[in-house]
């Protein structure tokens, strides 16, 4: 750091504004830990003012005063510092764009957040029908392979006197103790009635219930049959909705005895 | 709250209060010593008046700023308009152009409105007068560098260049004057 001569030599050529960039920094550097020194700059300072007030002063024009002080320009700096400085006003339009712009920001994310929760619905929804397309796709393929299988059997059932042109096609699976049913031209049931498929072994089993198509088809996978050579005929009754544990009448729809 | 125009009294603080009396008051006392210094600087009235309008606002946003202990209110003022001066004149480049007698461009306005009061014609004619004695006790070529630095902004070299003088000299020559400026600072506080 430089001595306070050299600071002070420099302090007389800054006030002046002849000292070069390197010994303005210089003297920066000085100042900052130099109370006394920065004495004597403030000095030399206001010294170098007297080259100024000894100028004869001038008068500027009047037109300049009512600029500077009392005049209605848009440039009067009174005016402009009262305008800002007291009134309120601009503070009454910087809110009142606040809150245009504060209450266009809620109601455009509004929108959004409808619009992210419709398509949150709607990616929900075809999670699910994915789901159930994947599943309805295992089934049928499942459907297939049995019958496809080379061990599957067909059972015939024919329509009784309830439904003379229904009928039924069963492909039974005897060793995986499955079958898939097939039913066509059955009567609409009505909503508080189901339809239900008994296999008659030693006694009637329910093997499941089901509703028919507005055509009368429809279509049902069974599991775990009984061992096939114990099945002796299958049938199909009308029973409250939801099927019953033993059929509750005789009145079938469709029947077939098994040939196995 | 407004302000009076004695010359003891604290105008720029009243300023920075936000008091446009003492703010008139201020331009009053001392646009004519700011107008002579730009014309002195600038050489021209019409950037002369632009720049003082500009030195009188920042006087009005920054009176906050004014720190009565490191100097007069006049000295700050005299700071600002010379600081934005040689802005100006830097800027716009027209040193060239610059008439050596600012005073031949300068038309005195009839219409000039002075608002300050005989007492303050009086002391501040007298503190010219002072204040010039004191000038024409440095001697010549120190007065002429300390000018040619002040009014036109130049650097050492520059001066050095325009005097035809060796750097060193014309820093000394600055230094000393200077030092005796300081000196006779201590009659006008």
């Amino acid at each position: 750091m430089i001595a306070h001569d050299e600071a002070q030599e420099i302090a007389a050529l800054d006030a002046v504004g002849a000292a070069s960039a390197d010994e303005e920094r210089d003297l920066g550097e000085h100042l900052a830990a130099c109370a006394e020194c920065r004495r004597v700059r403030d000095e030399y300072a206001e010294a170098v003012t007297l080259l100024a007030r000894g100028l004869t002063p001038v008068p500027p024009p009047a037109e300049l005063r009512e600029r500077v002080v009392s005049g209605e320009a848009a440039d009067n700096v009174v005016d402009a510092r009262r305008r800002f400085g007291s009134s309120k006003w601009w503070l009454a339009t910087a809110a009142t764009i606040f809150l245009a712009l504060w209450g266009w920001r809620e109601l455009t994310m509004r929108v959004e957040r409808e619009k992210y929760t419709t398509q949150e619905a709607e990616i929900r929804r075809l999670a699910e029908d994915n789901l159930r397309l994947s599943q309805n796709n295992e089934k049928l393929s499942a459907e297939m392979a049995s019958l496809a299988s080379a061990g599957t059997r067909t059972i015939s059932l024919s329509g009784q006197q309830a439904a003379p042109s229904a009928s039924a096609r069963v492909f039974l699976e005897p060793e995986r103790r499955r079958a898939i049913v097939f039913f066509y031209n059955l009567p609409a049931n009505a909503k508080d009635k189901s339809y239900q498929l008994w296999v008659i072994a030693a006694k009637p089993q329910s093997a499941g219930v089901f509703d028919v198509t507005g055509s009368g088809n429809a279509t049902i996978t069974i599991e775990n049959l009984p061992v096939a050579t114990e099945i002796k005929a299958l049938a199909v009754t009308l029973e409250p909705r939801g099927g019953v544990a033993q059929p509750s009448n005789s009145n079938f729809f469709v029947m077939g005895s098994s040939s196995l | 709250m407004s302000a009076s125009v004695d010359s003891s009294s604290a105008l720029i603080p009243a300023v920075a209060g936000g008091d446009v009396a003492a703010f008139e008051a201020v331009y009053d006392r001392y646009s004519g010593t700011l107008y002579a210094l730009l014309l002195r600087i600038l050489g021209n009235a019409e950037d002369a008046q632009e720049v003082l309008q500009e030195a009188f606002v920042k006087v009005w946003t920054t009176a906050r700023m004014f720190d009565a202990a490191r100097g007069s209110e006049v000295a700050w003022l005299i700071s600002i308009a010379r600081s934005k001066g040689i802005d100006k004149l830097r800027s716009r480049k027209i040193r060239s152009d610059r008439e050596n007698d600012a005073g031949r461009e300068i038309s005195i306005h009839s219409a000039f409105v002075d608002k300050t009061t005989g007492a303050d014609v009086a002391i501040l004619s007298q503190e010219r007068i002072a204040v010039r004695n004191a000038l024409a006790e440095l001697p010549e070529a120190q007065r002429i560098a300390l000018e040619l630095a002040y009014f036109e902004g130049l650097s050492q070299s520059e001066i050095s260049e325009r005097l035809h003088e060796p750097l060193g000299t014309v820093k000394t020559r600055m230094q000393l004057g200077m030092k005796k400026l300081r000196e006779r600072l201590q009659a006008f506080r």
